[in-house]
């Protein structure tokens, strides 16, 4: 297939690079930094292939990579790009050098480490989002939490250990569960068929009894709500967040949260879409409260990147919501939403860290009137937050106004299949869209504290404004922030036709009766004799009609005969 | 039963190899002037590697189905026996490699110490082979009794004296389990015909868990394993949690996957397989909850093993219970375990001094500045007895748990449940060391134990865990 060997060459190259870091001497940072930067800056300019080999008419699985790798298990390295898949890989591929050029130069002590970590994590990040074989997403889906925690520990702030190790054992912890799941499935999948593998699509094939797929999904869901986050799983976040080094918290907000709504519309749902509508309305309530509890939260506090970690809370509510919408703006919306969240929230953190470098404080009552001292980063730092915000012309206004948009459809568009599909998608979609209004309310609250009124603290008297390598991040950042909120269209189209076709597929899958493990569309007939419920009540309901048919037949059969009867005999 | 024959020798070149250096070192010991016998562990390794090789050779000879039976039945040659030998004889070699940095810097310079790992290790590989209940009870002692041995060699040491102590009390008692439960069997055997007594043979089963519990630290029999561990000497304690564990794992293999497998016992393997299941989610849980409040390295590690130890039971379990694969899924875990033990316990004797041994987490504070190499060696293992990817740890586990998966009916999922939630209990305490090592700075300068054996002992392990996590479909072949 045409581009196959770009998804492997992604992963290869930043683990290229970080081998080629670690083979030089200790302590020359800058050196370290560039290769880190060329490796990063060539990764991303190679995924721009993934466009030009992207076929828009194509909804299903395109570059396709596919070697076996562990025999005996039926693992195979499978890799491929989709509507889903192409921008969020996009997104880590730019993210990753956009960031390494803002902070690698703030990182003093083992810079070397940092490089490595940073490029190792790009390499599972981008394996986790091309993989189409649940073993190796899985084990991309551990190997990013292992830099993380090394960037969240060894560069992060005061509290660093207690967030990185609690960042790890909550992801570890939901993921376990996911892979008591992937036995489970896998188990059953060679019981029906014969051949065990873990490759995502034939598993795909398989429908397994809605209580299973229940519990499956349930434990799906767990490792995706937890990287999500979903409230009330979302507490590892401001930790990490706060404790994370600019750099970590970039990556961690701009692209690893991702994994969790990728997670469902990747694997948890294709996978047991039963059990995805039993527990949808779950997730979307879920998905409500954290949207407002996110907004409220961060509302109330004091420190800059605890406020941007609860937005992030509430952002990401959005995009479930989206999803569990199922329909095609919401999906579209919710993707959308993701790219730009990965943009503004990245913004913001970087917009943080440009302060935190001059001030050392992220309090914001230490901020005010920067506006006067640094007025370009002001202007730009403006467009991020109002990007957040999602105001009309950025991208955070298209994302949130199509999943929103979704949400309220829900229930028309899948009257057939589940009628109680989303508990009152108006009153959800609307309680939602105060999370919007609330948005704006904290994040030009921040801004406000931040860069306007006098300067009341004598050492914001004298800041210097961006220097260029600082402005020349906002300004690509600005840039895409308001290009993607004009034109938006490219880019919802690449992600059309798969949504379409999950779609479809969602509701056929949806619609197979239950019934016991076995391929989808080829339910066993009951044994000979054997009547299922289902069929037993049709039949027995066929039998009463029948009867009633033939009562009423007899009735006026008498009934006219009585009338003749008695025509008769009057 | 006795029809000896003299080809059957080839089949037993890799347990005699191993028995012969063994009493060779022995020997030799007593032409030694001086203090110093690193030639003895020269000579050990050879032997060990010889013993590998000549495994390895047989493994590749032999056909997947292939089975021989030698010496009338007492043992049996086949793919997996081997397999198991040469685990046991690298392992050995291993251990010998390390070793004598360690008696060095620490003076316990015993050269027997090497003869007795020898013997020690044909115990294992007689327990590969074994098909008799009598083979497993000489494997089982001539492996223990040599460790008790080796645990105590340090005499000066009160530590070592207590560990030595318990662990041979302990194991003694072990032994008259073992040796009840046999009898209980045999008796089946002998009066099959007429009187067969169903409750004794249940009860055979049981005592042969209880005995084999012992060996394993299962928990509630585990209480010797943390003094014993550390109370030995660092070496001899990588011997114990690897090799003997194994050992014991592989005579449990060969005794409930074969003799007391199918339809043998009145409730068919229910009868061992319904207790082991209860002891193996005791076993990791215990273990790892007890693991988490250590402060002393060692300790530590015995918690863990015995934690591991549980996860080799689900496994034993999956194989009574019918599970296809659950066979070679527990023989590639002990080769992911044993490879990995080694490599965390040679990082330990490196770092430590004779002034400073360095056991708790907190000497472990910043290392990764000052020895990046030990510290990434030690992480590798770390994840990987974590069970993190792309570690053999971590797709051990992943091959053991899927293996349990597949029992029939799912009988055993709750069980892989518990597994799966402990692994992720064990990351906290495994990340506690990397953490002191990466996120801390050292207080004063490390002064490691310097031998180029070491430094290879631990690169070559820790390069095999990442190959057999990135790579696992080589050795699944071999396994399988």
């Amino acid at each position: 297939m045409p581009g196959a060997f770009i998804p492997p060459i992604l992963i290869g190259l930043p683990l290229l690079g970080a081998i080629f870091v670690m083979c030089t001497p200790k302590g020359e940072s800058s050196l370290h930094r560039g290769i880190g930067l060329a490796f990063a800056a060539l990764t991303f300019l190679v995924s721009l292939g993934l466009i030009s080999f992207f076929n828009l008419r194509n909804p299903g699985m395109q570059m396709l990579f596919d070697v076996e790798w562990i025999p005996g298990l039926g693992a195979h390295f499978k890799t491929g790009i989709d509507g889903f898949s192409l921008t969020l890989v996009i997104l880590t591929t730019f993210m990753m050098p956009l960031t390494l050029w803002a902070t690698a130069h703030t990182i003093e002590k083992h810079t070397r480490e940092f490089i490595v970590a940073m490029l190792v994590l790009e390499a599972g990040m981008i394996g986790a989002f091309v993989a189409l074989d649940v073993f190796v997403f899985y084990v991309f889906w551990e190997v990013m939490l292992i830099p993380m925690y090394l960037l969240i520990g060894i560069w992060g702030g005061q509290r660093r250990l207690y967030a990185s190790i609690k960042f790890v054992i909550y992801t570890m912890i939901g993921s376990l569960l996911m892979l008591v799941a992937i036995f489970y499935v896998y188990a059953k999948h060679g019981e029906v068929t014969g051949i065990y593998t873990t490759d995502l699509e034939a598993l795909t094939k398989l429908a397994l009894p809605y209580e299973a797929q229940v519990y499956c999904f349930g434990a799906f869901a767990l490792a995706f709500a937890i990287k999500v986050p979903l409230f009330p799983l979302h507490t590892w976040l401001p930790d990490a967040h706060v404790e994370a080094p600019t750099a970590g918290s970039v990556i961690l907000a701009g692209v690893l949260l991702k994994f969790g709504i990728y997670g469902f519309l990747r694997y948890a749902m294709p996978l047991f879409p039963h059990g995805a509508q039993v527990l949808a309305p779950y997730i979307a309530i879920l998905a409500v409260v954290g949207i407002i509890y996110g907004a409220v939260v961060a509302f109330a506090q004091d420190d800059v990147k605890k406020l941007v970690a609860y937005s992030s809370v509430s952002h990401l509510g959005f995009c479930a919501l989206g999803i569990f919408a199922l329909t095609d703006q919401g999906i579209e919306g919710s993707i959308f939403a993701m790219l730009s969240h990965g943009l503004t929230t990245g913004g913001l953190f970087l917009g943080i860290g440009v302060l935190y470098e001059r001030r050392h404080t992220r309090k914001l009552a230490e901020y005010g009137g920067l506006w006067k001292q640094m007025p370009v980063f002001a202007g730009l730092y403006l467009i991020v937050v109002m990007g957040s915000a999602g105001l009309p012309g950025t991208s955070g206004f298209i994302g949130e106004f199509l999943s929103l948009f979704g949400t309220f459809n829900a229930q028309e568009t899948f009257p057939a299949v589940a009628p109680n599909y989303l508990p009152s998608p108006r009153i959800l979609g609307a309680l939602a869209a105060t999370g919007v209004i609330l948005g704006a309310v904290y994040l030009l609250y921040m801004f406000q504290k931040v860069f306007f009124g006098p300067i009341d603290k004598a050492k914001n008297g004298r800041l210097p404004d961006l220097n260029g390598r600082e402005l020349s991040v906002f300004v690509v950042l600005a840039v895409s922030i308001i290009l993607m909120g004009l034109f938006p269209r490219q880019i919802l189209r690449s992600m059309e036709g798969t949504t379409k076709a999950f779609l479809s597929s969602y509701s056929t899958r949806l619609a197979e009766p239950d019934g016991p493990p076995h391929i989808f569309g080829q339910l066993p007939a009951p044994a000979a004799g054997a009547l299922s419920a289902n069929e037993l009540k049709q039949t027995l309901g066929k039998l009463a009609d029948d009867a009633a048919a033939t009562n009423r037949a007899l009735q006026a059969a008498a009934g006219t005969g009585a009338t003749g009867a008695g025509g008769g005999a009057q | 039963m006795s029809t000896f024959n003299v080809g059957d020798l080839g089949y037993m070149v890799p347990y005699l190899i191993l028995a012969i250096a063994g009493m060779l070192v022995v020997m030799a010991e007593a032409f030694f002037k001086g203090s110093d016998r690193s030639a003895l562990s020269g000579l050990t390794v050879v032997g060990a590697l010889a013993s590998t090789v000549s495994s390895i050779i047989l493994v590749r000879q032999l056909g997947a189905d292939e089975r021989h039976v030698l010496l009338g039945g007492m043992l049996v040659a086949d793919r997996m026996s081997y397999v198991l030998a040469a685990v046991f004889a690298a392992t050995t070699a291993a251990t010998a490699l390390i070793s004598p940095a360690h008696q060095r810097e620490h003076g316990w310079q015993n050269g027997e110490y090497y003869g007795v790992m020898l013997l020690s290790a044909s115990g294992m590989v007689m327990l590969a082979h074994a098909s008799d209940l009598c083979t497993v009870f000489l494997g089982v002692e001539t492996m223990s009794i040599g460790v008790y041995v080796m645990t105590g060699l340090r005499r000066r040491s009160k530590r070592g004296n207590e560990a030595a102590l318990k662990y041979f009390l302990m194991g003694a008692f072990a032994t008259g389990f073992l040796l009840y439960g046999t009898s209980n069997l045999l008796r089946m055997q002998s009066a099959l015909a007429s009187t067969s007594n169903p409750g004794l043979v249940v009860a055979g089963g049981f005592l042969l868990v209880i005995a084999f519990g012992f060996k394993v630290a299962a928990v509630p029999f585990h209480m010797w394993a943390p003094d014993a561990y550390e109370g030995a000497p660092s070496p001899v304690t990588a011997f114990m949690a690897a090799a003997v564990k194994a050992g014991a794992v592989a005579a449990m293999l060969r005794l409930f996957g074969t003799a007391l497998g199918g339809d043998v016992l009145p409730f068919g393997t229910l009868g061992w397989a319904s207790p082991l299941v209860v002891i193996a989610a005791l076993t990791i849980t215990f273990g790892n909850i007890a693991a988490v409040r250590q402060e002393n390295l060692k300790r530590m590690l015995a918690y863990s093993s015995i934690s591991h130890g549980g996860v080799l039971l689900v496994g034993l379990a999956a194989l009574g219970l019918g599970s296809a694969t659950a066979d070679s899924a527990i023989v590639f875990y002990l080769i992911a375990y044993c490879v990995t033990t080694i490599g965390a316990f040679s990082v330990i004797i490196y770092v430590g001094s004779a002034k400073r041994e360095r056991l708790l987490v907190e000497d472990w504070a910043g290392l990764a500045g000052r020895h990046p190499a030990a510290a990434l060696a030690m992480t590798v293992c770390l994840l990987s007895l974590g069970g993190m990817p792309p570690t053999g740890g971590f797709f051990a586990k992943f091959y053991l748990f899927k293996a349990a998966t597949e029992v029939y009916d799912g009988q055993l999922l709750w069980l892989v449940v518990i597994g799966v939630v402990n692994s992720a209990v064990s990351i906290y305490y495994y990340l506690r060391i990397v953490t002191a090592m990466y996120f801390r700075e050292a207080n004063e300068p490390f002064s490691p134990t310097r031998s180029t054996a070491l430094v290879l002992v631990m690169g070559l392990c820790a390069a095999l865990v990442l190959e057999l996590g990135l790579m696992p479909g080589f050795w699944l072949r071999l396994v399988g």
